[in-house]
């Protein structure tokens, strides 16, 4: 997927002037958060922070050791009978998967809900190579359907209401009209039931690699992410390196974390456990499983300091405690991770300038760090990449001049005295107590009151009250 | 050089993160579960299994777990079933064969309900974990729009953790012999359509657990 985020100015804009968009997206993610909550701290405040720790350092010493258990875990997948291959970036990860579809003479390919897939536009390169490709996850069928991109990693229609659902339906499926969402669904399920069963390929992201035993692990909740991994004769997987986790015991904990975080839940509905294809003796399960593992921008962020991010189990958290995305929504954000964690990962996986206004999206209010499963700093990580832009020069030239002469002026008493006292003067010719657009100051002034500067200056006052001190003490 | 060769090479020059991160001590279970007794964890399972949507069939004999399937099928004259032999009820077939109802192909797509045993239950979130092999097709589990499980009191351990603890002490081997093990956790659900809950998306929208009891008597 080509990155917009060079527009996420111009897109935020358009999102804060439709409220249906952030009244659907308010609703979905304070409900998620809420849930997230109590999930969380079912067991007590200090056991979900103890938890969160915990979390922590399992995928901490996960990436303290990433070379070698990605080194352990193709051995288990392949001993298991799986086949590993790896894809340095997007277009490597498209021609493995024609490359399998050609071996295996694939003509239809259902997938299951996969964020490594949208980053690298699968849909496309199959969709060009003649190969029908439908997703199953209902939200991202829906999306498909739409010719969206996804708005949210979990819910990726979190943006649409029913009514627009319905109409899509209608028209493009030939759905009778209702405005039953259960209606809606069995239909949904009928068209994608006869899909499954109709495929050559099944494609899949994962969730976990577990090193010790080869364990490709997913969590779904509809349903179809067995369909895919069950049905069709041939099942692909794409997981990003940063996935693989050492041991069963890591894997249990994180399993369970990443669903109380995700949508509230103890546990997924299908927490799915995969060691290779069909067996000998087996009536059903594909008889190739392919593990592709995608580095596409990773491993150049693993010795950085922001190493931490590839702790992320893409829960989406921090997207639904965000005021940001709450304002804006995720299509906004211009590539596949929206939110905080896609202000992040954005800049960092596809082009530092291109996204230089992600990593200002943010108020640093901390919530997304403070919900985050895994404890990842992103905040810090905002910081980081907003020092990196102006280290660049990726900064706007007004930011670079405004900076420039505020540095000057700090520097010396007498500039800055005199600075103080053209504000004073200066604020009687501009508008108080409103907010006005002020030339290029404009995105800033048109939302905020100007701040009115005090009549005497701090550096007046106190020359004045020592004055006043000293004739006291003469007295 | 080849990618693997590439991304690997990376990794292992870059400054390794979290060096200085702790080896793992004892993990606190996600989900503790206060009473660990028997009947306690029959008590705890049946009711995380309802908060999920489930309905819970506590029998006190075969008997009664074989009239609370058959009342399941009701006037059905197919379902999908695993082998009788993977599921603890030995009179399931010839009561089956009594009541006139026949055992399709798991891959039949029209059945409505699927009968299978389960290789654990998790008390503390209502869960039932499910291995594919031989005589124990995936599908059962998954196309029928009505999935009926049976399990033994005694196959309900308190939690995740308290299942791994069981893999561990049977073997890695044996786990990774099974191509598949699924944790089911409620029936098939979404809320993609305006966050509304809606039951049987793509898997069963009914499940029904079939617990026995007393299995000595």
């Amino acid at each position: 997927m080509r990155s917009q985020a060079a527009k996420f100015v111009a897109a935020a804009r358009r999102a804060l002037a439709d409220p249906p968009l952030q009244d659907a997206v308010k609703r979905a993610t304070d409900t998620a958060a809420r849930k997230r909550d109590l999930a969380m701290f079912a067991h007590g405040r200090d056991h979900g922070e103890a938890l969160r720790q915990q979390a922590a350092a399992a995928r901490r010493r996960a990436l303290s050791r990433l070379p070698e258990l990605l080194e352990q875990a193709e051995a288990h997948l392949t001993a298991n009978g799986a086949t590993v291959l790896w894809a340095a970036d997007a277009a490597e990860v498209c021609a493995h998967v024609l490359d399998i579809a050609a071996r295996h003479h694939v003509r239809r390919v259902t997938k299951s809900k996969s964020m490594v897939s949208e980053e690298v536009g699968l849909n496309d390169a199959l969709a060009e190579a003649g190969i029908e490709v439908l997703e199953t996850d209902l939200g991202e069928y829906i999306i498909q359907l739409a010719g969206e991109p996804p708005s949210h990693i979990v819910t990726p229609v979190i943006h649409k209401s029913k009514e627009a659902i319905r109409d899509l339906f209608v028209q493009r499926l030939g759905m009778p009209p209702t405005d039953d969402a259960a209606t809606m669904a069995r239909f949904a399920r009928g068209h994608l039931r006869a899909a499954f069963l109709s495929s050559d390929m099944g494609i899949s992201g994962g969730n976990f690699i577990i090193a010790e035993t080869g364990t490709l692990c997913l969590v779904t909740n509809e349903g179809n992410g067995r369909m895919v991994t069950a049905l069709p004769r041939v099942h692909v997987a794409l997981v990003g390196i940063e996935k693989v986790v050492a041991t069963l015991e890591e894997y249990v904990l994180l399993t369970q974390v990443l669903p109380r975080s995700a949508t509230g839940q103890a546990m997924a509905v299908y927490t799915h456990m995969i060691n290779g294809p069909r067996r000998a003796g087996e009536p059903d399960g594909p008889e190739a499983l392919y593990v592709v593992l995608v580095d596409n921008g990773r491993s150049a962020i693993y010795g950085t300091s922001y190493a931490e991010v590839l702790g992320c189990i893409r829960c989406g958290a921090c997207i639904n405690a965000c005021p940001i995305y709450e304002a804006t929504g995720g299509h906004a954000y211009g590539w596949v991770y929206p939110g905080p964690i896609g202000a992040v990962l954005t800049p960092l996986l596809t082009d530092l300038k291109d996204a230089s206004a992600l990593p200002h999206a943010s108020s640093l209010c901390g919530k997304c760090k403070e919900v985050c499963p895994v404890d990842i700093d992103l905040p810090r990580m905002l910081l980081d990449l907003r020092y990196d832009l102006v280290e660049a020069g990726h900064m706007p030239w007004l930011w670079d001049a405004g900076m420039r002469a505020w540095s000057t002026a700090t520097r010396s008493p007498r500039l800055f005295h005199s600075a103080a006292r053209a504000a004073q003067i200066g604020q009687g010719l501009l508008p108080q107590g409103r907010k006005v657009p002020l030339g290029p100051l404009g995105g800033w002034s048109a939302s905020r009151e100007l701040p009115r500067f005090a009549r005497q200056s701090f550096r007046a006052w106190w020359a004045a009250r020592n004055q006043e001190e000293d004739r006291h003490d003469q007295s | 050089m080849t990618s693997r060769e590439t991304i690997l090479a990376r990794l292992r020059a870059a400054r390794r993160p979290f060096a200085d991160t702790p080896p793992p001590g004892d993990y606190l279970p996600v989900a503790p579960v206060d009473d660990e007794h028997p009947a306690a964890l029959v008590e705890h399972f049946a009711a995380r299994a309802e908060a999920l949507n489930c309905t819970v069939h506590r029998c006190p004999d075969e008997r009664a777990a074989l009239a609370a399937i058959l009342d399941v099928i009701g006037a059905d004259r197919q379902v999908l079933c695993w082998d009788f032999a993977h599921i603890p009820l030995p009179g399931l077939g010839a009561a089956l064969a009594r009541a006139g109802v026949a055992v399709a192909p798991p891959s039949d797509p029209s059945v409505r309900v699927g009968i299978t045993g389960a290789d654990a239950a998790l008390a503390a979130t209502g869960s039932l974990v499910i291995a594919s092999g031989p005589g124990k097709p995936r599908q059962v589990s998954l196309l029928p729009l009505v999935h009926v499980a049976v399990v033994r009191a005694d196959q309900i351990v308190p939690h995740l953790e308290a299942w791994l603890a069981t893999v561990r002490a049977r073997g890695l081997d044996a786990f990774q012999a099974a191509s598949s093990t699924v944790i089911i956790s409620g029936p098939s659900r979404t809320a993609d359509i305006a966050m509304e809950l809606i039951l049987g998306m793509h898997g069963p929208g009914e499940l029904h657990i079939v617990v026995l009891e007393d299995t000595s008597a």
